[in-house]
Parts: C-alpha cells; sequence; structure tokens
C-alpha cells in the first residue's frame, strides 16, 4: 500500500510563559484542532504520536502517549507512542504519522507536542538543558542548549562570509514583527532594529533577540489518508510531499563544519529528492530560527542562495514578503518561541495554512512549503516538504 | 543538606541531577579515561584492528565494529581558533559570568569546543595555547551493599598556557 497523505487539521494552545501544566496545554492545543475542522470526529483518529523532549525532566512524566490520549479524549488504535528528538520531536513525529498513514498502517494519526519548561524555580530549566546534548562529555563543559554553539557559529560564519550583526538584526525584526500579528506566539509586540542592535549580550555575537525564549505551549495537527481527508474537509488538501532526517555526528569534537551544516544538506537533498521540488520552488518556509544566525546559514544550506550569502539575502529582504521564500511568516522561533516538541508541529500548521490559503499573513498563491528544524548540538536536521499537490 | 519542597530527598544523592557523569566502573566501563585524566593525561581508545581513534572513547569502534581497543594518549595542548564569553544564562555549577569556551585544535586530532577556566574575560584570543587542566567534582555515594562509599570524580577543561 502507499497512499497520499493530508494535513486536515491542526491548532495551537497560546504559547509563553504560562500559567499551567503540560497536561492543561495538550487540552488546549486539541481544543484549538477540533475548532480547526468541525467536520473531523476526533473518536474517529485511530492514532497518536506525541512529541515531547521534557516530560520526564519539567513534569516527571514517562509514558506521555496514553495520558494525553485520555486528556484529549481519543482511544487510539494503531499507535500510541512518544517521540522524542529535542527541538524536532514534533517534525519527527509528522515524519512517523506520515509513514504509518502512506504504509495503510493507521489511518488518521493526531501528532500531539509540547512542553511545560518554566519550572517553579528557573534554574532547573537551565540546569536540565545540560541533558540535551552529549551529557557526559559537553554538558560537563556547561553546554546546554547552547547559545556558546551559535555564538561561535556566527563569529566563524562572520569570519568567513562578512556577515554582519545587522544581518542578524534583520531577522530578529522581521520574525518579532510577524508574531506580533499572531495572537498565539510569545512575543506579541515588533522591536526596531535599534532595541535589537542595543540588546542586552548574551553570548558576543548575539544579544537578547538574537536568542529565541524558554516556551509553555502545545501544538496539535492531524494528518489523514487522501481518500478519507476528501471526506472529512471542505478546505483546500494539503499534501506531506517528502520527508528526510538526517545526522552526521552529535558530540562538539565531531562537528565536520561549523558555518556549514552537512546533515542539513543531506536532509534537505533527500527531501527535495523524494518530493520532487527544487529549492527555487519553495513559496513559503518555516525554518528553525533558535538563533538568528541559524536562519541565515539555513537559507544557504536548503539552497535558496548561494553558501556565505545568507546574511545578504535576509537583508535584501529574500525570505520576507515578497520576496523568493517568505520564511517564519507565524513569527519562528524567535517570535512564537520554542517548547522544543511544540515547534515541528507549529511550523506543520502555518504551512498548511498558507498553502490552504488561509493564513493570518497569506503568501499569494503559495503552493510548496517547506519546514526545517535542527535539534541538539547542531546534530541533526529534519526537512519536510509540503504541497497542494502530491509529488 | 536539604532539599526544599522535598523533605524526604534530603541527604540522597541524584544521578538525574548530576552535571557529571558516573565514573565507576560499576556503572561505566570506559571508566579508564578518568583514572588517566587523574594523572594528567587526556586519553582515548584507538582500535587494534583499523587504527581509527574516535572520541569520546569507546567500546566498540564506530568504523569497523571491532571490540579489540586500547588506550592511547593525546596531546595536552591545543591552540585557540577562536572564543566565545557567555554573559548570560550561565548554567548553575558553571561560576559566576562569563563563562568562556573555546574551539580549540588538539594538535590536529579533534576541534574540541571546551570551557576554559582560569582566564580572564577578554584574556584569550585566537591562536593563543591552551593545556588541559583537570579538576576534583563532587564525589559519588555509591552503594556497595549496605555501605555507602564516595567515589573521587574528576572532570577537565582548558587553561591559557602562560
Amino acid at each position: 500500500m502507499d497512499r497520499n497523505v493530508c494535513v486536515i487539521a491542526g491548532g495551537m494552545s497560546k504559547w509563553g510563559v504560562r500559567d499551567g501544566s503540560q497536561r492543561d496545554f495538550f487540552q488546549e492545543a486539541a481544543k484549538a484542532c477540533y475548532d480547526d475542522n468541525p467536520q473531523l470526529n476526533p473518536k474517529e483518529i485511530d492514532g497518536l504520536l506525541v512529541a515531547s523532549a521534557y516530560t520526564e525532566r519539567t513534569s516527571y512524566q514517562t509514558h506521555l502517549a496514553p495520558l494525553v490520549a485520555e486528556y484529549v479524549g481519543i482511544q487510539p488504535k494503531n499507535i500510541c507512542a512518544r517521540v522524542e528528538l529535542l527541538c524536532a520531536s514534533g517534525s519527527s513525529a509528522i515524519i512517523l504519522a506520515f509513514a504509518m498513514i502512506k504504509s495503510g498502517q493507521a489511518d488518521i494519526v493526531m501528532v500531539a507536542g509540547g512542553e511545560k519548561l518554566y519550572t517553579p524555580q528557573k534554574w532547573e530549566i537551565f540546569y536540565s538543558e545540560l541533558a540535551s546534548v552529549d551529557h557526559d562529555w559537553d554538558g560537563g563543559q556547561g553546554l546546554g542548549l547552547p547559545p556558546p554553539v551559535f555564538a561561535m557559529v556566527a563569529k566563524q560564519h562572520m569570519l568567513k562570509y562578512g556577515t554582519k550583526k545587522e544581518h542578524l538584526g534583520v531577522v530578529s525584526v522581521k520574525n518579532r514583527r510577524n508574531s506580533a500579528k499572531n495572537p498565539k506566539a510569545q512575543f506579541q509586540t515588533p522591536v526596531t532594529m535599534e532595541e535589537v542592535m542595543s540588546g542586552r549580550m548574551i553570548v558576543p555575537p548575539l544579544t537578547l533577540y538574537d536568542c529565541c525564549p524558554i516556551t509553555d505551549g502545545a501544538a496539535c495537527i492531524v494528518l489523514a489518508a487522501e481518500e478519507m481527508a476528501k471526506d472529512m474537509t471542505d478546505k483546500p488538501l494539503v499534501y506531506i510531499r517528502g520527508t528526510a532526517q538526517a545526522s552526521v555526528n552529535n558530540m562538539s569534537a565531531n562537528m565536520p563544519n561549523w558555518t556549514t551544516w552537512e546533515a542539513l544538506k543531506i536532509a534537505a537533498q533527500q527531501a527535495y529528492s523524494k518530493s520532487k521540488v527544487d529549492p527555487k520552488e519553495v513559496n513559503v518556509a518555516m525554518t528553525h530560527d533558535c538563533f538568528t544566525i541559524s536562519e541565515i546559514i539555513e537559507m544557504e544550506d536548503l539552497g535558496f542562495c548561494k553558501k556565505g550569502e545568507g546574511g545578504f539575502f535576509v537583508a535584501d529582504g529574500q525570505n520576507d514578503f515578497g520576496g523568493q521564500v517568505p520564511t517564519n511568516t507565524d513569527g519562528g522561533l524567535l517570535g512564537c518561541g520554542h517548547p522544543f516538541g511544540g515547534t515541528g508541529i507549529r511550523q506543520g500548521i502555518e504551512v498548511t495554512r498558507q498553502l490552504r490559503g488561509d493564513a493570518i499573513q497569506q503568501v499569494p498563491n503559495a503552493t510548496i512549503g517547506l519546514t526545517h528544524n535542527l535539534s541538539g548540538f547542531i546534530a541533526a536536521h529534519t526537512v519536510l516538504i509540503y504541497g497542494r499537490e502530491v509529488a | 543538606m536539604s532539599t526544599p519542597g522535598i523533605s524526604i530527598l534530603d541527604g540522597k544523592y541524584m544521578v538525574t541531577m548530576d552535571l557529571f557523569p558516573q565514573q565507576s566502573k560499576e556503572f561505566n566501563q570506559i571508566y579508564k579515561f578518568y583514572e588517566y585524566l587523574k594523572e594528567g593525561r587526556f586519553t582515548t581508545t584507538k582500535c587494534k584492528d583499523c587504527g581509527s581513534e574516535p572520541f569520546p572513547p569507546r567500546v566498540m569502534c564506530p568504523d569497523c565494529y571491532s571490540t579489540n581497543v586500547e588506550w592511547i594518549d593525546w596531546p595536552t595542548i591545543g591552540t585557540v581558533i577562536d572564543v566565545t564569553e557567555e554573559a548570560v544564562g550561565v548554567p548553575l555549577g558553571f561560576g559566576k559570568p562569563p563563562l568562556v569556551h573555546a574551539l580549540v585544535d588538539l594538535d590536529g586530532k579533534k576541534t574540541f569546543f571546551v570551557r576554559i577556566i582560569n582566564c580572564k574575560t577578554g584574556e584569550l584570543k585566537s591562536g593563543d595555547k591552551v593545556k588541559l587542566a583537570v579538576f576534583d567534582v563532587d564525589p559519588v555515594p555509591q552503594e556497595f551493599g549496605r555501605e555507602v562509599i564516595n567515589i573521587p570524580r574528576v572532570f577537565y577543561a582548558f587553561e591559557p598556557v602562560k
């Protein structure tokens, strides 16, 4: 069996520094998802994949998927499990749901991702981040979810390619402008270039607005086989065309290159090939802007511009509305925040809306969309390509 | 010792909250790395079959999958490629900001991104030499039957060569 797979619903909780628990946010996200498509009967969902990275550390809860199923009112019969790949947990779960439906192992799968990251004492979240890199080697060097790593990436990229601090600033200003129009985003106010350039120093050259925040929240998306999807929504169908995920190293000492992300290039090539899409055909992208420099390198390694020209590409407005590939149109991680397991799902929801034509800030006539996550010590890259038509 | 909010944990050791790895042979088959570290040596495992020298040290060679490995010494002095100084967000246990890291070329073996200690803000620059710095970290109170024995531990960073 080889079926086409569509997105039929998606929704998210409000993201930010939230009152509430992880299970509260999963319910809020599921409610928003159900409201997105009243034709979907949640009782017909036959699979659930839950994406959460820190559930054991900050919510002291393992075996999460059956708990979420109980709370969101579904009784899966073909799959009910959790998927973890830190910042890419959500997109990893979407890939697996896609594969299960494509192969006939499930028909309608909900992918739910989220985290409660803020703890009653804030030190614990930074402390817990030491579990996200190779704990025994990089964790012992004080590298959590590591601003120093991306600061080093930025320094090296600036040195090698002439990328400027102002280029980083363009990314912050763009994504905060977009998040200010997204009521679910953590940050509801735009920032000016002056504010960005005078932001509080975090790790030179990265200042406050170069870094995504810590975020509570959740998101849900529902995928279905095409033949069922047609009867379950009046909105245009959005297909997953192709996916890939690559890793070539984990520990810092094994990074092949700091300014070109080899695993991203591999994942992108695989996803483009399976999707029969050329980078120049991508109309809208959600890329992993955990730090501003990340979005710049992603423009290069996803093939949207030449290597080394990412800073100039963003400064020229080429990844903003009206440019070649509007990117992070909902605010990205810099604007929406980043509850790890939720992020890939948020990206999938925004790309779905862009391709359906009902995004808050619409890219005109978008037919092909891309999402990208990086995770850990830039150790794995995940790329999904969505389209109004199948590959 | 007290743990506010969880009074029953008073005096208990928690592996899930430990910054540093387990270093006893009961909990880590590459415990020799830490024994050598205590002697000021920076080591890894070399595959006796294919000659590969991976880092971190392994039980199995990741290139030819042999388990026939031996310990070898690596250089303890490297050259700084670039430096970062973290002013905000330093995790508990890593001192007062800034937390300094450097990308260090360990004499062509590997490029390490490591913590730099005994170094003032702005002191370190590209091209400088740094050397291995070994320091004690908290021992682990490990149970042996009914006995609890403190297992001494060390960890490493690098420091400027002065």
